[in-house]
């Protein structure tokens, strides 16, 4: 009624963490993070992969004790022992259709927390009555078979199906992981309808996005997290602009002297036409001795398109490699002509834990070392103890396995690989540091100037940005799966930023 | 250490020859022990016999390591052992000794490469395809020998394999020193053995790092049909029978023996010393089994609970180890 | 239902038209009454089987150990049916029980792998079964009369002991499709990651498969008593694998989640039509075992292919990888 009056009443407080921290062996996933949901109100959560937004929200939803630090649902303090829990207690979480079965039917899936909750015993099966769970799937706008099995559905209709499941129950707490990943314009509407509704009957929130122009639109307040802390704490939306919040995201950046490439040069690396799996085509072209960032935020696609380069994901097409070519997709092929390649998950794509660091370092080389099929080990010690003392191997014990080093080093022992290659014309590079320590993050960095100086065409795909600007003569800005923006190496980060945020200005 | 690719994982200042392996450390024990506390285990002769029974055990493990670097495993060994056995007899009068001994070997090494292709080709499981090939192995033998046994004429060239001796050293434990050594060869100096360990250590990583997967699957099985065959030809030489029911549980005991060695049954780990020490527990074990006068049911029941309580220790192995090592070396910075 | 999972269904019944109707026309005498009759009869055993390792399939496990169970379930059951009567024959089941809950311990709490835990078991239980029945020897059912005539006089149509496996068959199938825990198992076997985050205990779930399987593979292993009028430790050999195989063309998935007993059955008979149909032709009873032997390998490229082809009918992936 009265228009003067101020919002002075905040809502109450649904769930309040406070300077949680939690490490993973040496690594440390959050040092002192801060978060506070509010009854009928959208909290988003932005941060960078690494920032330890997942391991937040394992903790919220009971998955993972914090090893300090204090939870409070709706002011009493909790500790949950496991999943089951935490759901008990209301705290409902939607995954990025991860956790559908496949070859269950919809009303299966519909049900699936029912069904695990209480003894596995004999007892009849716990489903949602069918006119309830069609009431679910109309909420979030879908109309399926209830009897049809996930396995068949579109990503978006699983998308859907995973968030009517969790919004069926009574929920006190939504958790909403990137929910808008796999849906189109319309769908994601329809979720948002769903969410505000939600809101409107008293539930929190807290939505997991990349996507500035959903959590402009339908959040209230914003939680923003870099490495491990909390740098902006529960600030009410627009309050600040894109640009501080990917700043405070990606942490202060240092405006680096531009290297100057040898941009004269031959393309090395080039692919005109390319399919990737998902459809886009894609024209890419990198020189010899220069370095190309492929920039984008967390889901842009720049991984598959960098994968692509390098022979290492499925897709259509043809890539050249100075005068030769390789099919997209021929890894073996590429490797020949000397196209080396860093996944981005260094443990189930890169590292052999139980070899030792010089058989992890000589693996795309082996032909080099040997003799009809001896293989020469003086050779390729001579060849790679040189090569892990240049990376400063720590320990340097080119005969330990490689699961005995840390991250920063096993991340060296891929680096090595691709140095070892006897022909390398190329170096594709996914998150080449994510994880990784200072010193080795420097020792790396060092390592790709001094390979691109040599005349090999170098192509990195990174969400930290200032490694792109550390290290690129050239970026291309990647969004919804295709090359979006090209900007020169001298282009300035709040440009690189605003590039990325999806906007010429922010 | 001997294999390479077996990195080691404790930082120690110790030269790697100061420092034994656990495994080694455990056999010995196993010895002592069973010296001091069985009758006439320590005797020459008995010793002797353990040694037999751990080379033609031996060699055939050798290719269960293999199967087991890649992360696999083998169930059609003694199904194919026997189905050659017979293949060996009954080829003899067309053939000669040399000919029905190349044959059967042959034979096996086929049946290698088939269980390969499966795998390798088809994406079969591992488990799936070797214990079908066991069944057609074993149900081709009894075939073909009708059922029962059928004896080889007695003649020296043929029980040569398994009852000669070269320089006082019986036959089949100088055939098994030259397995290991061809196994230590390819494991440590051969492409082809560091492709092994590779795909079985991570085959994604593997495929990214340019090599060719199915091809070193395939080559694997193939391999390990040929250390098979060779085990095989010395069990029919000494049985001097085509037998359709040789060695039933010639994979459980290889599969043991790998296991209580250390080699992790998920692959990309392991060496020969490990496998000759897994075998020579494995035979110690049996023949204590024989000696103690128990029934040979107990030979079963320890190997079922050694195969699991060694897969179960694996995992504190590492800490074993180094329990063992900061008592024969002390404590170190 | 989808046809990707129909079609995984289909391929039993299909597949004992098909051979019905090669044996039919090469081996006179098939389509008889008296053989359908002892088809009925002979397949249980391992329909029984067939169905428990179906649980252990279904939850992404493995058990090769099921024909040691029956094995030794059926001696001691025998050894206990001789002292209290034929109502000893129960014990089968608990022994089976019994043996799965240590293979589900293996699994899910100690977290080896399946074939691992149960190939020890495996060893370790065909050795107990030589201990308990001096190095192998049949031990003969006092009551050998009244049992066998349980397996094999019909009452309408089918023995009492054939009802009976019948009767856990369809047990079996109520568990999956209408209670909590078969739809737990079959969620383990979907996504083994997920059913944790929806709060279930995925080592209880183990556990709680291979316990079924024991249990099926002790139901197997009184039958087999009960048939042979005696407790043999050293049958079941190889059974295991037959059972895997029934399994498999029963359209049970080796990646988990799809599992159907009715299907499974008939997997089971068509394995039992080809080794009768085999019987019948006068091919040698170790050719038939090679004929198995390629239905195992058989199953196996199918469930490969059949996975290739949900694989390619799927939806592309996400574009980031």
């Amino acid at each position: 009624m009265n228009g003067e009056l101020p919002m002075t009443i905040e809502p109450a407080i649904a769930l309040a963490m406070r300077d949680i921290a939690k490490r993973y062996g040496a690594t440390c996933a959050l040092r002192s993070a801060d978060l506070t949901l509010r009854t009928g109100r959208v909290h988003a959560l932005l941060g960078e992969n690494g920032a330890g937004k997942s391991t937040l929200v394992k903790i919220i939803v009971g998955a993972v004790k914090p090893d300090s630090g204090s939870v409070a649902l709706a002011g009493r303090p909790v500790a949950f022992r496991s999943v089951a829990e935490a759901i008990a207690a209301g705290i409902v979480p939607i995954y990025q259709h991860l956790s559908l079965f496949p070859e269950l039917s919809v009303l299966d899936n519909l049900s699936a927390f029912q069904l695990a909750a209480g003894r596995a015993g004999l007892s009849r099966k716990a489903l949602v009555p069918r006119d309830e769970a069609r009431a679910w799937l109309t909420r979030v706008g879908l109309d399926l078979d209830l009897d049809r099995p996930v396995s068949l559905l579109s990503l978006g209709e699983r998308q859907l199906l995973e968030i009517a499941r969790g919004v069926g129950r009574n929920c006190r707490i939504l958790v909403l992981d990137e929910p808008t990943a796999a849906l189109n314009g319309a769908e994601a509407e329809r979720l948002f309808a769903v969410v505000r509704d939600l809101c409107a009957g008293g539930a929190a929130v807290l939505f997991i996005s990349h996507k500035f122009d959903e959590i402009e639109r339908l959040a209230d307040e914003v939680t923003v997290l870099r490495d491990g802390a909390t740098v902006i704490d529960a600030a009410p939306i627009g309050r600040h602009d894109r640009a501080t919040l990917v700043k405070a995201m990606l942490g202060m950046q240092v405006e680096h002297e531009h290297r100057s490439g040898s941009a004269q040069a031959e393309p090395a690396l080039v692919a005109t036409g390319v399919r990737v799996a998902a459809g886009q085509p894609l024209d890419l072209a990198v020189r010899a001795g220069e370095i190309v960032g492929l920039a984008g935020l967390v889901g842009s696609g720049a991984l598959a398109i960098a994968a692509t380069m390098a022979g290492a994901a499925a897709g259509r097409g043809e890539i050249s490699v100075g005068q030769e070519r390789f099919a997209v997709g021929d890894r073996r092929e590429a490797v020949r002509l000397g196209v080396a390649y860093v996944p981005a998950d260094r443990h189930a794509e890169g590292l052999f834990p139980p070899v030792s660091a010089i058989g992890n370092a000589s693996a795309s080389a082996l032909a080099r070392f040997s003799t009809r099929g001896i293989l020469g080990k003086a050779r390729e010690r001579s060849a790679i103890e040189p090569l892990l003392r240049r990376l400063y191997l720590h320990p340097a014990r080119p005969d330990a396995e490689a699961a005995s080093f840390s991250g920063g080093n096993q991340q060296k022992l891929l680096i090595a690989r691709c140095l070892a290659l006897p022909n390398l014309r190329a170096l594709v590079l996914l998150e080449p540091t994510r994880g990784v320590d200072v010193a080795a993050r420097a020792m790396i960095h060092r390592a790709i100037i001094e390979m691109a100086r040599t005349g090999v065409a170098v192509l990195i795909a990174s969400s930290d940005l200032d490694e792109l600007t550390a290290l690129c003569d050239r970026y291309l800005v990647v969004r919804d799966g295709a090359i979006a923006q090209e900007l020169p190496g001298a282009a300035s980060t709040e440009a690189i930023m605003a590039a990325l945020a999806g906007k010429a200005a922010a | 250490m001997s294999s390479f690719p077996l990195g080691d994982r404790g930082p120690s200042s110790m030269p790697a020859i100061l420092r034994p392996p656990a495994i080694l450390i455990v056999t010995a024990l196993l010895f002592g022990l069973a010296a001091l506390a069985v009758p006439r285990f320590g005797t020459l002769g008995n010793i002797e016999n353990v040694l037999r029974i751990a080379a033609i055990l031996g060699i055939v493990a050798c290719g269960q390591a293999i199967v087991v670097i890649l992360a696999g495993i083998e169930f059609s060994f003694g199904a194919s052992a026997a189905l050659a056995s017979v293949v060996i007899v009954m080829a003899l009068p067309a053939t000669g000794v040399v000919g029905a001994f190349l044959l059967g070997g042959l034979l096996i090494v086929a049946i290698g490469m088939v269980n390969g292709l499966l795998v390798a080709r088809f994406s079969v499981p591992p488990v799936i395809a070797t214990l079908g090939m066991l069944m057609i192995a074993s149900g081709l033998a009894a075939w073909l020998a009708g059922g029962l046994p059928i004896d080889a004429p007695p003649s020296d060239t043929f029980s040569w394999p398994a009852r000669g001796r070269v320089l006082g050293i019986p036959v089949p434990i100088l055939i098994a020193a030259a397995a290991f050594t061809l196994l230590h060869v390819l494991l440590a100096r051969s492409r082809l053995g560091r492709g092994w360990y590779l795909v079985g250590a991570n085959a994604t990583a593997a495929r990214l790092a340019g090599l060719s997967v199915p091809r070193l699957v395939f080559s694997g099985y193939a391999v390990a049909g040929l250390f098979c065959a060779l085990g095989a030809v010395i069990l029919t030489s000494r049985v001097a029978s085509g037998q359709p029911m040789l060695a039933p549980n010639l994979p459980f005991e290889t599969i043991a023996a790998c296991a209580v060695g250390g080699l992790p049954l998920g692959g990309g780990r392991g060496n020969v010393l490990q496998v000759v020490c897994g075998v020579l527990i494995v035979a110690m074990l049996n023949n204590i089994v024989v000696l103690l006068n128990l029934p040979t049911a107990y030979q079963l029941i320890l190997l079922g609970t050694l195969v699991v309580t060694a897969v179960l220790l694996q995992r504190d192995w590492a800490f074993l180890g180094q329990a063992v090592r900061l008592l024969t070396n002390g404590r170190r910075g | 239902m989808s046809p990707a999972i129909a079609s995984r269904l289909l391929i039993a019944p299909a597949g004992i038209l098909a051979a019905g109707l090669v044996f039919a026309a090469i081996a006179p005498g098939f389509l008889s009454l008296g053989n359908a009759g002892s088809i009925a009869g002979q397949g249980w055993v391992l329909v029984l089987l067939a169905t428990g390792q179906m649980f252990a399939l279904a939850a992404r496990g493995f058990d090769i150990s099921v024909g040691a169970i029956a094995a030794l379930a059926g001696t001691l059951a025998a050894m206990a049916a001789n002292s209290f009567g034929l109502v000893g024959l129960l014990a089968a089941p608990l022994v089976g029980f019994a043996c799965g809950t240590l293979n589900g311990w293996l699994v899910g709490r100690l977290a080896l792998q399946p074939i691992v835990a149960t190939l020890g078991s495996l060893v370790a239980l065909k050795g107990v079964a030589l201990l308990v029945s001096d190095d192998g020897q049949a031990v003969p059912l006092v009551d050998a009369g009244h049992a066998t005539s349980l397996a094999f006089d019909p009452v309408l149509g089918l023995p009492p002991l054939a009802w009976l496996a019948l009767a856990c068959v369809l047990e079996a199938q109520f568990l999956l499709s209408h209670a909590t825990l078969g739809k737990r198992i079959l969620m383990l076997g979907a996504n083994p990651e997920a059913v944790g985050l929806v709060g279930a205990d995925a080592g209880a779930l183990q556990i709680r498969a291979y316990q079924l399987c024991g249990l099926f593979a002790g139901l197997a292993g009184a039958l087999m008593t009960a048939r042979a009028g005696a407790g043999l430790p050293t049958e079941g050999a190889g059974m295991e694998l037959q059972a895997i195989a029934a399994a498999i063309i029963g359209g049970t998935a080796l990646s988990g989640g799809v599992a159907n007993a009715i299907a499974v059955t008939a997997g089971a008979f068509f394995v039992q039509v080809v080794l009768t149909g085999l019987n019948l032709t006068g091919v040698s009873p170790f050719l038939a075992q090679v004929t198995v032997g390629l239905v195992i390998l058989g199953s196996g490229l199918m469930d490969t292919a059949l996975r290739s082809f949900l694989a390619r009918n799927r939806q592309p992936k996400d574009i980031s990888p």
